[in-house]
C-alpha cells in the first residue's frame, strides 16, 4: 500500500488499486523465483527443477491474465485519471514486462534440460561462470525495479536503470571471453550457442528491469522518460529530488 | 457482550410493541381534527340558517289590489298636463278614495285613520310616478296593487300572532278583520319585492331598499380598487425587485405588516383629518370612503402581491436577465405575468375585506340617512354594511328581516367575488 | 511561487496552507503567477480576468484569480462546491450584480472593454456574454417565443420573416430544431428536460453572443440527455467561446481543452485539459480528480 493507492474516499477503490498492486509484487516474485531457480537448476545440473520452472510459468501467465481483467474492469467501473490512471497503466506495462521474464526464465530452465538430460555431454563450468552472475545480478535488478514500483523509489530505480548499462558491458565481456573459449576448444560449439541464447535471455531481463524502472518515473513523474537517454533521465528524476 | 435483554430483541419486535399506540395516537388526532372542522361548518350552517330565516320573507311584500280612479279633477283640474302640478297633485285623495271604497261600511275620523294606515304611507308615490310617466292615464281607472303598511306585511307574513289578545297586538282587531275580509277575497297578497332591491333607504320598513347602499358599495369599491390595485401593485415589485436591501427598506418592510394589523377605524380617522378637513373633500362620499379603505386594503395587497413575486422561481429571473432584459423588461415580461393571479387574488381578498369594513366608514360620515340613490363618487352615500348596522338599530319588527335580507345580499356578493378570483385565476393560469 | 499574498492570508487561511504544500510543484513555470500554477494565458483570448476578488458581504469567496478564456475553445472549471467556480462564472457577464451584497474587485475583459467600468451598461454585455443555468429554465411561453424573446427584446430583427430565420437557425444550431420545428407554438415547459436545456442553449445563441457561459448544464439531465448537450458545446465551440461549470470531472474531460482547478475561492491550477487529467501538477488538482478528498 503506497500514496498511488490509497486516499480515495470510495474506500473500495483503495481496496481495488491494492489488490492490483499486490498482484504486482506476487508477480515479480514469482518471477524473481522462476529466474533464480532456473539459475539454481542450471548450477546444480537439477533437471527436475528446471522442469518444475518450465511448468510454473503458467502461474505466472494465469496472473498475468488475471491482472489484465482487473485493470479493464477498474477501467470500466472507475474511469481513472490522473495518478489513479498512471498507476494502472503503469501496472499493465509492469505485468506484461514481467511475464516476459518469467518467458526468459523458462528458457534459462531450458538450457539445463538440454544439457543435463539425455547423452549429450555436458558443458564445461566455466563456460557456465558468466551465467550465474548475471543471473543474480539481474534477479537484484527485477526485485529493485518492483520494490522502487512499490515504494516510489526514484533513486532506487534511478539505480536500475544505471545497472543496465553494466548488464550491456557484463553481456559484451561475456560474449568475448565465450570467443577465446570456442578458439581454444571447437567441439564445444553447440554448448557456446546456447549459453549464447542463456546470456541473451538474462540481459533480456535486464532490459525488462530497466522498462520496468522507466515505468516508475512515469508512475511519479507523470513524464515518459522511456527511450530518452540517461541523463535526461537523470536530469528529470533531480529536478524532483532538489 | 453484555449487552442488556432488551437490544437483542429485533427491531421488528419492538417496533411492533408500539404499534397498535401510535396508530391510535394518529386515529385520535385524525377525529379531533375532523371534528374542529365539523364543529365549524355547524356554525356556519346555523348562521347561513338563521340568517335566511330571518330574511328571505323580506324578498316579498304584501300589497293590496285597489282600483284606482285617476280623477282629473283632482290630479291636474286645469287639463294643462303641466308636470309641475302633476307632480304636486293629492294622489294620496286617490288612494284613501279607492279604500273608502273598498270598505264602505267604515265610519268616523278614528276608524278611517285606521283604515288609511293600512296602507304604506308612500303608495300614493306609486301612483304618482306612474302618472307622471304616463299622463294618458289621467280620467282612467286601473286595477293596482300597492303596498301596505309595515305592520300589515307583518301580520300577512305570520310574524303577528292573530290569537294574542287585543292589548298585547300591536294592531286592533278591526284592523285583523279587515285583513281577513281582503285575504278571503284575495284582494291582499305577497308579491315579489322589487324596491327591496332598488329603492333608497326609507323610514318606512316597507319602502326601504339596499339599492342606495349597493351603489355606494360599487362606488366605494371602484375607487378603492382603481386606487389600491395599481398602487399595491407598484409598491410590492418596487420592494421585491428594485429596492435595495437595506435598513431603510427593512423598515418600509415591517410597517407594511404592521399596517396591516392596525385596527380599521384608525383608518377612518386618518381619513377624517386628512381627506375631509385637510383636503376639503365631501362628507359621506364614496371617493373618501374608496380612500380610506386603500388606505385599509393596501397592506394586504402589497403583502400578497410581494408573496405572490417571490414564488416565481428566480430562473426565470435569471433566464432573462442572462440573455440581456433589463430589470424592468424582466420584471414586465416574466415575473409579473406569472405572479398575477397571485396578486389577484390577494386584490380580491383585500376587496372583500373592503366589502365588508364599516367602522372607518362610520368616522368619515357614511352612516347617514340617505334616501337618493348615489349617481356618483361624490355624492352622499352608505354602503351595505353601514346600512345593515342602521336597520339593525331600527325599532321596528319590519327592520329585522331587511337587516337579513341586507346581510344575504351582502354575503351573496362576497361568494361572488371569490368565484371571480378563482375563475380570473384559472384563465389566467392557463394563459401560460 | 505557490506562496499566497499575505493580505489574503487572514481572510483565507486554510488553502493558503494546504496550496502551499504542493505534490509536485513544478519550478520552470514562469507564466503562472498569484499561485496559480500552469499557464493562466490563452493564445488568443477572449476574455481576461487578473486579480479578481469577490466578496459576499465580509466573506471573501475569491481570492485572486488570473485567467484567460481563449477564443473558440472550451474553458471548464472544476472544483469541490463552494470553490467559487459559479462566482467566477457568473463574474463575466456580471449576473453577481443581482445579489446586493456581492462585490467584485480586479479587472475583467471582454476584448478590450472592462466590463466593470462604471459606465458600462449590463445590457448590452449579457448580449454578448450569455448565460446557460444549471437548471433548464424556459419561460412558460412557447418554443417559438422562448427563442425569439432575446432578439426581440434587443430589436436584432426588422421583420417577422428574419426573426423566422433567426428562431430556425438557433434551433438548428442547438439540434433541437427537427424534434420542435412541428411545434414551435407548444410551451417550452413541456419538452422533456434535456430538450429544455437546448431550447435554452437555443435561446442564448439566438443573440449571437461572442461568449457563452454555463453553469452546470448538465446536472438536471439524465446521459443521454448529456451527451447531447456535450456534442452541441463541441459544435458550438467553432463559434463561441465556451466557459462551463461542472461537476462531473468526466464531463470537463470530454468538451474542454483547458481545465481550471478552483478550490477554497482560489484558482489553483489551469492547463491543458489532457495534462491535468493524466499528471495534474498540483496535489489538490490530483486529489480532487482522482476522488481523494471532498
Amino acid at each position: 500500500m503506497n500514496e498511488m493507492t490509497d486516499g480515495h474516499i470510495v474506500s473500495s477503490y483503495n481496496k481495488d488499486l491494492n489488490h492490483l498492486h499486490q498482484l504486482v509484487i506476487q508477480i515479480k516474485d514469482l518471477a524473481c523465483r522462476q529466474v533464480r531457480e532456473a539459475a539454481r537448476s542450471l548450477e546444480d545440473e537439477d533437471v527436475e527443477l528446471a522442469r518444475a520452472v518450465i511448468v510454473s510459468d503458467r502461474e505466472i501467465d494465469a496472473l498475468d491474465i488475471k491482472a489484465d481483467e482487473e485493470i479493464i474492469r477498474l477501467i470500466a467501473k472507475r474511469q481513472p485519471v490522473a495518478r489513479d490512471l498512471r498507476e494502472i497503466m503503469t501496472v499493465a506495462k509492469i505485468v506484461g514486462d514481467l511475464e516476459r521474464i518469467g518467458d526468459q526464465a523458462r528458457r534459462l530452465a531450458r538450457l539445463t534440460i538440454r544439457f543435463y538430460d539425455g547423452d549429450v555431454i555436458p558443458p564445461n563450468r566455466h563456460l557456465l561462470d558468466d551465467l550465474n552472475k548475471m543471473a543474480d545480478f539481474v534477479n537484484r535488478m527485477v526485485e529493485d525495479s518492483v520494490n522502487a514500483f512499490d515504494d516510489l523509489d526514484l533513486n532506487r530505480a534511478m539505480d536500475v536503470i544505471r545497472r543496465d548499462s553494466i548488464v550491456s558491458d557484463d553481456f559484451r565481456s561475456a560474449l568475448r571471453r565465450l570467443s577465446t573459449f570456442i578458439m581454444e576448444d571447437s567441439r564445444s560449439v553447440g554448448h557456446m550457442v546456447d549459453v549464447v541464447l542463456g546470456l541473451r535471455a538474462l540481459e533480456r531481463i535486464g532490459g525488462h528491469a530497466k522498462n520496468i524502472s522507466r515505468y516508475v518515473v512515469f508512475l511519479v513523474k507523470g513524464k515518459d522518460v522511456r527511450h530518452k537517454d540517461l541523463d535526461a533521465v537523470e536530469a528529470e528524476i533531480i529536478s524532483t529530488l532538489k | 457482550m453484555n449487552k442488556p435483554a432488551v437490544e437483542q430483541m429485533r427491531t421488528i419486535d419492538r417496533v411492533n410493541a408500539t404499534l397498535k399506540q401510535r396508530y391510535n395516537r394518529e386515529c385520535r388526532f385524525r377525529r379531533f381534527g375532523l371534528g374542529a372542522v365539523l364543529l365549524g361548518l355547524l356554525f356556519v350552517g346555523l348562521m347561513f340558517l338563521n340568517i335566511i330565516g330571518n330574511g328571505y320573507s323580506a324578498f316579498q311584500q304584501t300589497r293590496i289590489l285597489l282600483e284606482i280612479d285617476y280623477r282629473a279633477e283632482v290630479i291636474d283640474p286645469t287639463g294643462a298636463r303641466d308636470p309641475a302640478t302633476l307632480s304636486s297633485a293629492d294622489y294620496a285623495a286617490l288612494v284613501k278614495s279607492s279604500l273608502r271604497a273598498l270598505f264602505p261600511a267604515v265610519q268616523g275620523r278614528g276608524e278611517k285613520r285606521e283604515l288609511y294606515g293600512m296602507l304604506s304611507s308612500g303608495a300614493f308615490l306609486e301612483l304618482r310616478r306612474r302618472v307622471m310617466a304616463d299622463p294618458g292615464l289621467i280620467g282612467t281607472r286601473e286595477q293596482l296593487w300597492l303596498p301596505v303598511d309595515d305592520d300589515i306585511d307583518m301580520l300577512v307574513k305570520g310574524y303577528i300572532d292573530r290569537r294574542l289578545p287585543e292589548s298585547e297586538r300591536r294592531l286592533d282587531n278591526r284592523v285583523v278583520a279587515w285583513v281577513e275580509q281582503l285575504e278571503s277575497t284575495g284582494a291582499i297578497e305577497k308579491q315579489f319585492n322589487l324596491t327591496f332591491l332598488t329603492g333608497g333607504d326609507s323610514r318606512e320598513p316597507e319602502l326601504a331598499g339596499i339599492g342606495g347602499a349597493v351603489m355606494g358599495s360599487l362606488y366605494t369599491l371602484i375607487v378603492t380598487l382603481l386606487l389600491s390595485f395599481p398602487i399595491g401593485v407598484a409598491a410590492a415589485v418596487y420592494l421585491e425587485e428594485f429596492a435595495p436591501r437595506n435598513r431603510w427598506t427593512d423598515l418600509v418592510e415591517v410597517n407594511i405588516n404592521n399596517l396591516a394589523a392596525v385596527p380599521s377605524i384608525v383608518f377612518g380617522l386618518l381619513g377624517l383629518a386628512v381627506f375631509i378637513n385637510f383636503f376639503g373633500l365631501p362628507r359621506s362620499a364614496p371617493l373618501v370612503g374608496g380612500m380610506v379603505l386603500t388606505l385599509m386594503t393596501l397592506p394586504t395587497i402589497i403583502i400578497a402581491s410581494r408573496a405572490a413575486l417571490k414564488s416565481v422561481p428566480p430562473s426565470i429571473r435569471e433566464a432573462a436577465l442572462g440573455v440581456g432584459a433589463s430589470r424592468m423588461q424582466t420584471v414586465f415580461h416574466h415575473v409579473l405575468p406569472l405572479a398575477m393571479p397571485g396578486m389577484l387574488t390577494g386584490t380580491i381578498i383585500g376587496m372583500a375585506q373592503a366589502l365588508g369594513e364599516t367602522a372607518p366608514l362610520l368616522m368619515i360620515g357614511m352612516v347617514a340617512f340617505i334616501v337618493d340613490i348615489p349617481g356618483g363618487a361624490l355624492d352622499p352615500s352608505t354602503v351595505l354594511p353601514v346600512q345593515i348596522f342602521l336597520w339593525a338599530d331600527s325599532p321596528e319588527r319590519a327592520f329585522m328581516e331587511k337587516t337579513s335580507a341586507a346581510i344575504m345580499v351582502l354575503l351573496g356578493f362576497l361568494i361572488l367575488m371569490n368565484v371571480i378570483a378563482v375563475i380570473l385565476r384559472k384563465r389566467f393560469e392557463r394563459r401560460w | 511561487m505557490l506562496s499566497v499574498t499575505p493580505d489574503s492570508m487572514g481572510t483565507v487561511t486554510a488553502p493558503a496552507g494546504v496550496i502551499a504544500a504542493g505534490f509536485s510543484p513544478v519550478a520552470d513555470d514562469s507564466r503562472a503567477i498569484n499561485g496559480t500554477v500552469g499557464d493562466i494565458t490563452a493564445i488568443d483570448p477572449r476574455m481576461t480576468a487578473r486579480h479578481v476578488n469577490v466578496y459576499y458581504g465580509d466573506k471573501l469567496a475569491i481570492n485572486n484569480v488570473s485567467l484567460d478564456i481563449g477564443k473558440n475553445e472550451v474553458i471548464a472549471m472544476i472544483g469541490p462546491s463552494g470553490c467559487g467556480k459559479s462566482t467566477f462564472l457568473r463574474c463575466l457577464n456580471r449576473m453577481n450584480d443581482t445579489i446586493d451584497i456581492c462585490r467584485v474587485e480586479g479587472e475583467i475583459r471582454l476584448d478590450d472593454q472592462d466590463i466593470y467600468d462604471s459606465g458600462l451598461d449590463v445590457v448590452p454585455l449579457r448580449a454578448q456574454v450569455g448565460m446557460v443555468f444549471q437548471k433548464p429554465n424556459p419561460f412558460p411561453k412557447s418554443i417559438y417565443d422562448n427563442v425569439a424573446y432575446g432578439p426581440r427584446i434587443h430589436g436584432l430583427t426588422g421583420s417577422k420573416s428574419e426573426l423566422d430565420e433567426i428562431v430556425e437557425q438557433s434551433l438548428l444550431k442547438a439540434g433541437l430544431w427537427d424534434e420542435v420545428k412541428d411545434r414551435l407554438d407548444e410551451v417550452g415547459t413541456g419538452l422533456s428536460g434535456g430538450q429544455q436545456q437546448r431550447l435554452c442553449i437555443a435561446r442564448t445563441i439566438a443573440v449571437a453572443p461572442e461568449v457563452i457561459l454555463m453553469d452546470e448544464p448538465c446536472s438536471a439531465l439524465d446521459p443521454i440527455a448529456t451527451a447531447r448537450v456535450e456534442e452541441l458545446i463541441d459544435e458550438l465551440r467553432e463559434q463561441y467561446t465556451i466557459a462551463i461549470v461542472t461537476h462531473s470531472m468526466q464531463q470537463a474531460a470530454r468538451v474542454s481543452q483547458r481545465t481550471a482547478y478552483f478550490h477554497l475561492g482560489e484558482l489553483v491550477e489551469v492547463g491543458k485539459t489532457d495534462d491535468i487529467f493524466t499528471n495534474p501538477r498540483h496535489r489538490l488538482t490530483e486529489d480532487y480528480i482522482t476522488g481523494r478528498f471532498g
